[in-house]
């Protein structure tokens, strides 16, 4: 699906903040979905009706997190699990952050938190899907590992192609072989 | 369900019978109140379901009045009819002849812009079928001039769409083919033609007539002027019948096109020559008709009109309803200019298509395909390439598939009729070639994807074929046996063909714009290793077929590249060498200023290196392309590389003195002249780059060095920059 598209971002005007202020809260109940739906109906391009939002945030709402700010919501990531093909795949479905409130690391935060989840649940990969045209989003997915697997053309609504992005999580088995010096692997 | 059935109820005023009348087994039944007690329980976000739905099923689900979701709800009219009688399109537009013919050029105009955009890959019903006129064939046949362009229109976009729908594009056509209720062959194509001649002719001499004075007009000639305003007449004429004529030439060019085994390409380059023509005297007109337009326009780029007016009898919004059940889409019309160079290069593609000199070397094919892709063509000329080189099953609709197969691989002619085709493996074999052509037509996202799953499927059969051999011949060298000469060449064709499209499957990524900066040491690296297999089974196929196959069935992977042989290399070989110095020099660079830090990777807290280089070349290393290649060989190769050597290894020196040496063996050829052109400033560039880079020393932090791809679609060029 899609991430907020942070290219336009050095002309938005910042809010000056810590950001030991925001907080970072799991997916809590109904009460949360307005707030998601709101901030994504507003960022992202494709529309989503509810029903795709509570097929998320039902299943699987250990795996979207919401990030508040003095009570606001400002940032929210919705995501899902489960096989595909032989592999037990996490997929980001959704990733949002207003605008004042981007270039700060709370979208890493939010996706990091969710990728994590993932990997603690078993997972073998994370994919998602995101704008060719989005360069923030790819800078963000590129610092954390996901290579551009493949490029879906014309895959939005909008007639713009998409890149599927790919994390594959390390195996036990690839890393007999010495990885010293890059294997910062996990915490 | 529930409601319907309330025949029982004695209270209803109204009786109404159940559509589905009850049955043995079963029984309607009011649930109203089972399911008003239900919506009591229900809180907020609960959903009723059958077991065969559930929340994945439910996101299918659009919502209505929700103008993101909902495409039939910005709709102007309820129905066609509504607006029809509302007046949105008129026939005739005007009462006024003047008026009437301005209009109908725009409406022209407009649809050219339409049938563009459809191309460009949306929805037809959307674009060129928003024009009200094209909805009722029969309401246009009292007006002989509309009613004529709208049916080549249409009989246009029925030839466009199959072909499309007959080449099987697959993402691409999604969109394009969805033709559901629109009113695409109403006419037939055999009448659209005589019609447009007649009109065009009717134009021609009203032109005539414009251009003598009216009083000997009278005389010559008893001919009904076009429209009223004598002063007028001539641009009017001039701007409908190329209008007219470029319509007439590109449906022949479709139709020539189709022609079975190639048969009327000539023919369809006359009717290029004249299309391009014709979009010639379109663009000289429009001064004129802008001029002639009621409200004097300026020059607009977004006007989808000569003129600069808006057309009548068209609304997007009342076709929505026969779009696929999802949202809708954003469709921008292109504007007028736009649409024409849209055309110009359409006709550019047909032409290189229609020139191709269908030559029985399947080699010659692929390489034609490969340079066509360079230009970037859309979706219609590709389908029709594919088209022509598939048809029944043989190159061109001439050529069986095995007799191409036996001759590249360098077999005698006498094996093209061998019982060996009749074998499964080479039915299958067969099969996977005329994918391969296909595949290749495709646009380079799909294209990349379908050629890396076609490798493992290529070394499947290349094991089973292996097998037969051995199976066959055991280990007994059999040089005279025809049958032992088909496997033995096809055998080692086939890995070249694999090394071939794994070559490609790697650097169409750079196309694509799949590869970040970081990964470029890796894929540079990859390409190197899989060059050298290509130029390694590509020189043994050569040997082979020149007879002297006996002596390199065993040698080490570098004795190629070092020119360690006792015999001859081909031009094709070394034109492939000159490339291996360069990818090698490129990786070997790219993994100095890695060791250097001068690259830093990013740390990921999930992943290293080592999964990247898994994701990046997972089919190929499924596949075993090369064999025994993994992340620790390639951490290997590299892990040493450092500026003070590389300088030493004169990688990029090679590589330009070979283009540079080959340019004199390929003066016929200018694609290769132009590739190794290519070749030759990129690794001079690199080279000098890499002179400096060792001259400042790569730990001055005032360095700063970048890859750009400006020079070669796929050979990066490094940058070095002092801040």
């Amino acid at each position: 699906m899609e991430t907020t598209n942070n290219k336009d971002e050095p002309e938005i005007c910042k809010l000056d903040f810590n950001d030991s202020d925001i907080e970072y809260i799991s997916y809590g109940g109904e009460h949360h979905l307005p707030l998601i739906m709101n901030l994504v109906d507003e960022e992202l391009s494709e529309p989503y009706s509810i029903f795709t939002y509570r097929y998320f945030v039902y299943l699987w709402p250990h795996l979207s997190f919401l990030a508040f700010h003095k009570g606001r919501c400002v940032g929210t990531v919705v995501c899902k699990m489960g096989e595909h093909r032989n592999t037990f795949r996490g997929y980001i479905a959704m990733l949002v952050v207003i605008k004042p409130y981007r270039g700060r690391g709370i979208a890493t935060e939010l996706v990091t938190r969710s990728i994590k989840v993932m990997m603690e649940s078993g997972c073998d990969e994370v994919t998602l899907e995101a704008e060719v045209t989005n360069i923030g989003a790819l800078a963000l997915y590129g610092r954390l590992g996901f290579i551009r697997a493949k490029r879906l053309f014309h895959y939005y609504l909008n007639g713009v192609d998409a890149f599927r992005l790919k994390l594959l999580f390390p195996r036990p088995e690839m890393h007999t072989h010495s990885d010293h010096g890059d294997s910062q692997i996990l915490e | 369900m529930a409601a319907l059935d309330r025949a029982n109820e004695p209270q209803t005023p109204v009786q109404l019978r159940p559509r589905i009348p009850s049955g043995d087994n079963s029984v309607w039944a009011d649930v109203s109140p089972l399911l008003h007690a239900a919506c009591q329980d229900l809180q907020e976000g609960d959903l009723i379901h059958g077991d065969n739905f559930n929340l994945y099923a439910a996101m299918s689900a659009l919502e209505i009045m929700d103008p993101k979701m909902d495409s039939g709800m910005a709709s102007t009219y309820y129905s066609l009819d509504e607006a029809i009688e509302k007046g949105a399109a008129p026939v005739p537009i005007s009462a006024d002849k003047t008026t009437d013919v301005r209009c109908i050029i725009d409406i022209m105009d407009h649809l050219l812009a339409c049938e563009a955009t459809w191309h460009k890959g949306h929805s037809l019903a959307q674009t060129v079928y928003s024009c009200l006129y094209l909805l009722r064939p029969e309401r246009t046949s009292s007006h002989v001039l509309l009613h004529s362009y709208c049916q080549v229109i249409r009989a246009t976009c029925k030839a466009v769409l199959s072909v499309v729908a007959d080449a099987r594009t697959h993402e691409e056509e999604d969109l394009f083919v969805m033709a559901y209720g629109l009113p695409l062959s109403g006419d037939g194509k055999e009448r659209c033609l005589p019609l447009l001649n007649a009109v065009e002719e009717t134009i021609c001499r009203q032109l005539r007539a414009s251009k003598t004075s009216s009083s000997k007009r009278r005389v010559s000639e008893d001919i009904e002027p076009l429209q009223n305003n004598p002063d007028l007449e001539e641009g009017y004429c001039k701007a409908l019948l190329c209008r007219l004529r470029f319509r007439k030439h590109f449906y022949h060019l479709l139709m020539s096109m189709k022609r079975p085994q190639g048969g009327g390409l000539e023919l369809a380059r006359e009717h290029i020559a004249s299309c391009i023509s014709e979009i010639g005297h379109i663009r000289k007109s429009s001064d004129f008709l802008r001029a002639s337009a009621p409200e004097m326009s300026e020059k607009n780029v977004e006007n989808t009109t000569a003129s600069g007016c808006q057309p009548i009898g068209f609304d997007a919004s009342l076709n929505s309803r026969l779009s696929a059940p999802t949202p809708p889409r954003a469709i921008k019309i292109f504007c007028l200019e736009k649409a024409l160079e849209y055309f110009v290069k359409l006709l550019h593609d047909l032409d290189v298509i229609c020139s191709y000199s269908l030559d029985p070397s399947l080699e010659a094919a692929l390489l034609f395909v490969v340079k066509f892709q360079k230009s970037q063509p859309d979706l219609i000329s590709r389908a029709h390439l594919q088209l022509l080189l598939v048809q029944n099953g043989k190159l061109f609709g001439r050529y069986p598939m095995f007799s191409m197969i036996t001759r590249a691989a360098g077999l005698p002619e006498a094996a093209e009729n061998h019982e060996f085709q009749k074998n499964q493996l080479m039915v299958q074999l067969e099969q996977m070639v005329i994918n391969l052509l296909k595949i290749i037509c495709t646009n380079a996202a799909w294209q990349r994807r379908k050629l890396g799953k076609m490798l493992q499927d290529l070394r499947v059969i290349h094991v089973q074929l292996e097998l037969a051999f051995k199976k066959e011949f055991g280990n007994t060298s059999n040089n005279e046996n025809i049958g032992f000469k088909i496997f033995q060449h096809i055998l080692v064709w086939l890995e070249e063909q694999t090394y071939w499209i794994a070559f490609r499957f790697l650097t169409v990524g750079f196309e694509l714009e799949l590869y970040a900066d970081h990964d470029y040491c890796m894929v540079y690296w990859y390409i190197y290793i899989v060059l050298i297999n290509l130029a390694e089974k590509k020189h043994l196929r050569i040997a082979m077929s020149s007879g002297a196959g006996k002596k390199k069935t065993k040698k080490k992977r570098d004795s190629l590249k070092d020119g360690g042989m006792n015999y001859q290399i081909s031009d094709a070989v070394k034109f492939l060498q000159s490339q291996i110095y360069l990818a090698e020099g490129l990786g070997m660079m790219l993994a100095a200023l890695r060791n250097e830090c001068k690259i830093v990777p990013p740390q990921s807290p999930f992943s290293t290196e080592h999964e990247i280089f898994i994701q990046q070349f997972d089919l190929l290393l499924k596949a075993c392309l090369p064999e025994s290649i993994s992340y620790q060989t390639y951490k290997e190769s590299t892990a040493q590389a450092n500026f003070s050597t590389l300088a030493m290894c004169d990688y990029f020196k090679v590589a330009h003195k070979m283009a540079k040496e080959l340019k004199g063996n390929f003066a016929n050829d200018p694609d290769t002249m132009a590739e190794l052109g290519r070749i030759e400033q990129v690794a001079e560039r690199n080279n000098i780059a890499l002179t400096v880079i060792s001259r400042l020393g790569s730990a001055d932090p005032s360095m700063k060095i970048s890859f750009t791809l400006c020079h070669h679609p796929f050979f990066a060029t490094a940058i070095v920059k002092r801040s």
